[in-house]
């Protein structure tokens, strides 16, 4: 019973986030130019009409007019019945073209990331339980050589050698590729690549300093005392209780790998996922996609974080599901 | 007793550790005997390597940066010091268990204390997973915590720390070691309950018959559990004997000075000085800066070894005092202190 008390809490938290960021949201919409209008304005000018009286029309339109407050009901209401408008450049509502366009970012991101996590899990563990060994410095080196390199040159780099000198892979993405093919995959290595390269090294850092702490734990030296093998041991007592602290930071890193190194990676594979979409939405001022690219990290944000403390009672016993105020 | 093989041999162990600074020789030298079913302390002040000798028995000390660089530890014909990590590991919770200084780090927070148990059951005996869970009940129960089968699927959180230590003892026992190396297991627990754990290792011992080795820098606690004393000092052993011999004839100056530090009709007298420099211990005799008898010859030279002190055999020192051509009546041997520890006979 406590524990679905403090589901629905944490849900209901997250709905009260949600609302004041969506509050938030309203009042940059409200003081953002609005490109619509500014186009009404600038063609009614060349054709030698009122460009102040088109704008206000276009207001009027859109129901911008209005006192703030009730546009402000309005807008809540079109947010949470998922009425997020239309796009200007795709001229259909931002919802479809965002439909349209999560396949590919999914596509894209979540093989590379998944593997990013296990591979930099795997070494980062090795790495703090052979601390300052040839396989530790090796594993080290590797991490903040992925660290430091940036990623738009990587994928160009790569881009060049493979597709351009090599001619092994395509350089441009190709929507007219079946989605489920092995084809799909001679478009998808190379971004797969830097998105994994890109994540690999801090999952490897974050796992490394996270079990470090536990190498020299007492209950490490306990449990080696009780004549466990060392693989065991590693697991249990090293990896496991680091799991807690490493969620939250993998959750936190996954809305970064997601909005950050996909898109510059989407761009420039032209892959026509959400970082595109925005990227494009951004250079084009089409407010309503800019609106939802940037809503949707902020929910994916709030959910994460909603996962990330359920996933918390499940792995520490330490944290109780009670009540912590009152 | 000298009849009875020992049960464990350490000779000459050297212990080090490779640090930024440059070698810290924590262990230097050190030789001792354990015999089934005794008591062994290991005493001296904090620093003077006592743990880290405790932890090289079982090779369970980091290393690195630790490294065992000489000596033998000899336990049921095997040298511990070369033994395949293999062997080791099936010494380790089978026939030689350890019980640490700090209850509150010694379990994993995130099993239960059954669990804990269980994996200690199971990684020295074939046991199926509900065997294993009666028999951690049973231990649970063996080691005085009331309620085993309801408290066994609790989280070390929940249990305080005397209990928690209990819990640890619990773990020790799951292999029915031989010996059982207990390293400041009271320190951290509040005096009531420090006699607890103390009667209660004690009563294990006797149903059990098993060796323990316990480091402590507390005299009281040795006068009270001790069969044989080992003192240590600056990484080597000073001194070391029945417990009757340490108390009513300490022979090392070391051992007087520490045993003055208890409080007596003249309040307690403590030692000047501190510990030398484990990154570079002085010439001579480790303890001849502080020590109040040291003459010229104290500070050149090797640390003097152990030889017997009095002609016996059993009681060894390691002071020049006690070299032909030296005088070592100087040296002050009768207790000053009032004895506030019962030594009897038969403790």
């Amino acid at each position: 019973m406590n524990m679905k008390w403090y589901i629905s809490r944490r849900v209901l938290w997250a709905v009260f986030a949600t609302f004041i960021i969506l509050t938030f949201t309203f009042g940059l919409l409200l003081i953002s130019p609005n490109p619509e209008a500014s186009a009404a304005a600038f063609s009614a000018a060349t054709e030698g009409g009122d460009p102040e009286e088109a704008r206000e029309r276009v207001a009027e339109i859109r129901g911008e007019d209005r006192p703030w407050h009730e546009q402000y009901v309005d807008f809540m209401v079109s947010m949470f019945t998922l009425d997020w408008g239309n796009s200007f450049t795709y001229h259909e509502p931002v919802v479809d073209t965002i439909l349209r366009a999560y396949p590919y970012s999914v596509a894209l991101v979540v093989p590379p990331t998944i593997a990013a996590i296990i591979a930099g899990f795997a070494i980062g563990v090795y790495s703090s339980t052979h601390q300052y060994s040839l396989g530790d410095f090796l594993g080290t080196s590797f991490a903040f050589f992925g660290l430091s390199l940036p990623n738009f040159w990587f994928a160009i780099m790569l881009m060049m050698v493979f597709s351009v000198y090599l001619g092994w892979l395509p350089v441009r993405y190709d929507t007219s590729v079946e989605f489920w093919s092995l084809e799909h995959i001679r478009y998808l290595i190379l971004p797969w690549f830097v998105i994994w390269t890109g994540a690999i090294a801090s999952e490897m850092r974050y796992a490394r300093a996270e079990t470090l702490e536990y190498v020299n734990a007492a209950w490490t030296k306990t449990a080696r005392a009780k004549g466990l093998d060392e693989t065991t041991l590693t697991y249990r007592h090293i990896f496991r209780p680091a799991l807690i602290p490493l969620i939250t930071i993998v959750i936190g890193d996954l809305v970064g790998i997601i909005f950050a190194t996909a898109l510059v990676v989407e761009v420039i594979f032209t892959v026509p996922g959400l970082g595109l979409i925005s990227y494009q939405a951004l250079v084009r001022q089409d407010t309503p996609l800019v609106l939802v690219t940037i809503m949707i990290p902020v929910f994916i944000a709030i959910i994460g974080n909603l996962l990330q403390d359920v996933a918390y009672t499940m792995l520490d016993p330490r944290i109780s599901y009670e009540e912590r105020d009152a | 007793m000298t009849d009875t093989e020992p049960l464990l041999q350490v000779r000459n162990l050297e212990t080090q550790f490779h640090t930024d600074e440059g070698i810290v020789r924590a262990v230097d030298g050190v030789s001792f005997d354990v015999y089934p079913g005794e008591t062994v302390c290991i005493v001296g002040e904090s620093g003077s390597g006592k743990t880290v000798t405790i932890e090289s028995i079982t090779r369970i000390l980091q290393m690195p940066p630790g490294e065992i660089v000489g000596g033998e530890v000899i336990f049921d014909g095997i040298d511990l010091t070369t033994a395949s990590e293999k062997e080791i590991r099936r010494i380790r919770g089978d026939r030689i268990s350890h019980v640490f200084q700090n209850p509150q780090g010694s379990l994993n927070p995130v099993y239960t204390v059954g669990a804990q148990i269980r994996e200690a059951i199971q990684a020295n005996r074939d046991v199926g997973k509900k065997a294993a869970r009666e028999q951690a009940i049973e231990l649970l129960d063996e080691v005085g915590i009331p309620e085993a089968g309801a408290r066994i699927d609790d989280y070390p959180h929940e249990f305080s720390g005397g209990m928690r230590q209990r819990v640890v003892i619990a773990i020790a026992l799951a292999g029915e070691p031989d010996l059982l190396l207990a390293d400041e297991p009271t320190t951290a627990l509040d005096v009531t309950i420090e006699a607890q754990i103390i009667d209660l290792l004690l009563r294990l011992q006797e149903e059990r018959d098993m060796a323990i080795v316990f480091v402590t820098h507390d005299l009281g606690v040795v006068a009270e559990i001790a069969d044989r004393v080992v003192v240590m000092y600056a990484s080597k052993v000073m001194e070391q004997g029945h417990v009757h011999e340490i108390f009513d004839r300490p022979a090392h100056p070391y051992t007087r000075a520490l045993l003055d530090c208890l409080p007596g009709p003249d309040g307690v007298t403590p030692i000047e000085g501190t510990l030398p420099n484990p990154l570079d211990h002085p010439d001579g005799c480790r303890f001849a800066a502080r020590c109040e008898y040291a003459i010229e010859p104290c500070f050149v030279g090797e640390h003097p070894s152990l030889l017997p002190a009095d002609g016996d055999e059993d009681h060894l020192v390691s002071c020049l005092l006690y070299r032909d051509g030296h005088d070592e009546s100087v040296i002050d041997r009768e207790p000053r202190r009032a004895d506030p520890f019962a030594v009897g006979d038969d403790t």
